[in-house]
């Protein structure tokens, strides 16, 4: 047979690529949901380790099934607000219906464009919110979750992740605990500008909304900066009012007292 | 017959092997040999590429048009790189890893290795002393892999597999961390191979 001939050339590719590709559609489909719980399950663990629902190792440790037990005994409620800062939709909380950690790049694009978001709040039965927050680092996007004190105020956690930074420098936005542990007991300040600052040096002012960034990773930094401050913004009048009638509250209980000596 | 197959074997792991001597797939070395956990993965996966690919191109070597034989090949060997990269992301014990070496796996397609192998070997051998050529290459690239990054992850991290090895006190050196370091490091493994085997020694 001649192997060199045209109809014989286009013949053969076009089997080879048809039986290729029906090859990796079959296995895409057969290992599709093994993947999807991977994704699932990578995405409460960060959810959850920014909540401190449980330890970050021990989360990591866990088996998948596990995480998604956890997370339904944990989850009190979720749902959507758009840049309004209005409630916009409610979010199964069931643990089939999980948001992955792929939806923060169009929501992300939303934000900036100021188009139609519909932005992630997910509050616990401990009382904590937690946020999502999505930008570009230094060589791939970053990532992570912050957890807010029911005051909606006060930073209860924090997770960070990213695809690509270098490891050893802007990777520690991951590896190293320490990086996240010190946004525990920051404060966001809703309506400031910025409403929180990863700088360098930033601690030494003794803001309670400043965290140092880290040495040998400026530009990584920089970037989760940008991240924080973006959907902090984006979630300003969402969180920004409710921590103003705390505010409010804190402020007629100590009040109420002398309005009623006068 | 069995001397053919010893030396298909042993020549790809060590006078012929495609990192130190055949200077073939520095890029992939330099940038998935920071933790040795990375690199094993990442070993074991061009392995079963270079192997597979390598047994489905000897399958076909009689039947591929010569004209498009390249294509040919890619689309293989792509298939392959594919189904390696969604069997780790199925994996509940790898999926962590796989996000950790991120688009490298994908990145084994443009290995110079695989296609080199299928180029110089496969489409002119039967497919048994093909897969273990394909296979023993792998294995060529993982040993120096492994070797890059035990170095990388002790000096850089003071660990090993995740686990401390050096004392707490240790301070990691950022520049092991970095990819220009492998690359002296793997200039220092030519320098220790080429001074064991003569005859890889240039007048």
């Amino acid at each position: 047979m001649n192997t060199n001939s045209n109809v014989y050339t286009v013949i053969y590719t076009a089997v080879i690529v048809v039986v290729v590709a029906a090859l990796l559609a079959f296995v895409a489909g057969r290992l599709g949901p093994a993947q999807d719980a991977n994704a699932k399950a990578e995405t409460l663990r960060q959810m959850m380790s920014a909540a401190g629902v449980k330890p970050t190792e021990e989360l990591y440790a866990a088996k998948n099934a596990e995480i998604l037990q956890l997370y339904a005994d944990n989850i009190q409620e979720a749902y959507t607000i758009g840049l309004d800062g209005e409630k916009n939709g409610e979010l199964s909380v069931s643990k089939d219906k999980i948001e992955l950690i792929d939806r923060l790049k169009p929501q992300n694009k939303a934000i900036l464009s100021e188009g139609v978001a519909t932005l992630p709040v997910y509050i616990f039965k401990s009382g904590i919110s937690v946020i999502p927050i999505y930008g570009a680092g230094l060589w791939g996007p970053v990532w992570g979750y912050i957890a807010f004190q029911s005051d909606n105020h006060t930073i209860a956690g924090a997770f960070f992740d990213h695809e690509s930074e270098t490891p050893g420098l802007g990777a520690k936005i991951k590896d190293e605990p320490w990086f996240r542990e010190k946004f525990i007991g920051k404060t966001v300040e809703w309506g400031d500008s910025p409403a929180f600052r990863l700088e360098k040096n930033a601690e030494a002012s003794g803001a309670s909304n400043a965290v140092d960034a880290i040495t040998g990773a400026t530009m990584t930094s920089k970037g989760l900066n940008e991240a924080l401050n973006v959907w902090f913004k984006a979630y300003e009048k969402h969180f920004g009012m409710g921590a103003f009638f705390h505010m409010l509250e804190e402020h007629a209980v100590e009040t109420t007292p002398n309005a009623e000596e006068e | 017959m069995a001397q053919k197959l010893k030396e298909t074997i042993l020549n790809p792991i060590l006078k012929g092997n495609p990192i130190t001597v055949l200077v073939l797939g520095i890029c992939s070395a330099l940038a998935v040999t920071v933790q040795l956990k990375g690199a094993l993965v990442m070993a074991l996966s061009v392995i079963a590429v270079t192997g597979l690919s390598s047994l489905v191109c000897s399958l076909l070597r009689n039947t591929i048009p010569n004209r498009v034989r390249i294509i040919v090949q890619l689309v293989v060997v792509a298939m392959m790189v594919i189904l390696v990269d969604q069997i780790l992301k199925a994996g509940e014990g790898t999926y962590a890893i796989d996000k950790q070496l991120s688009v490298y796996i994908g990145l084994i397609i443009t290995n110079c290795i695989v296609m080199g192998r299928i180029e110089a070997f496969a489409l002119g051998n039967k497919p048994i002393p093909s897969l273990l050529d394909g296979l023993a290459n792998g294995v060529g690239y993982g040993l120096i892999l492994v070797i890059v990054a035990f170095f990388r992850e002790l000096l850089g991290s003071g660990t090993l597999f995740g686990f401390q090895v050096l004392p707490a006190g240790y301070i990691p050196n950022n520049l092991v961390i970095l990819p220009p370091f492998a690359l002296i490091l793997l200039g220092c493994i030519i320098w220790v191979h080429r001074a064991i085997d003569k005859d890889l020694q240039e007048n």
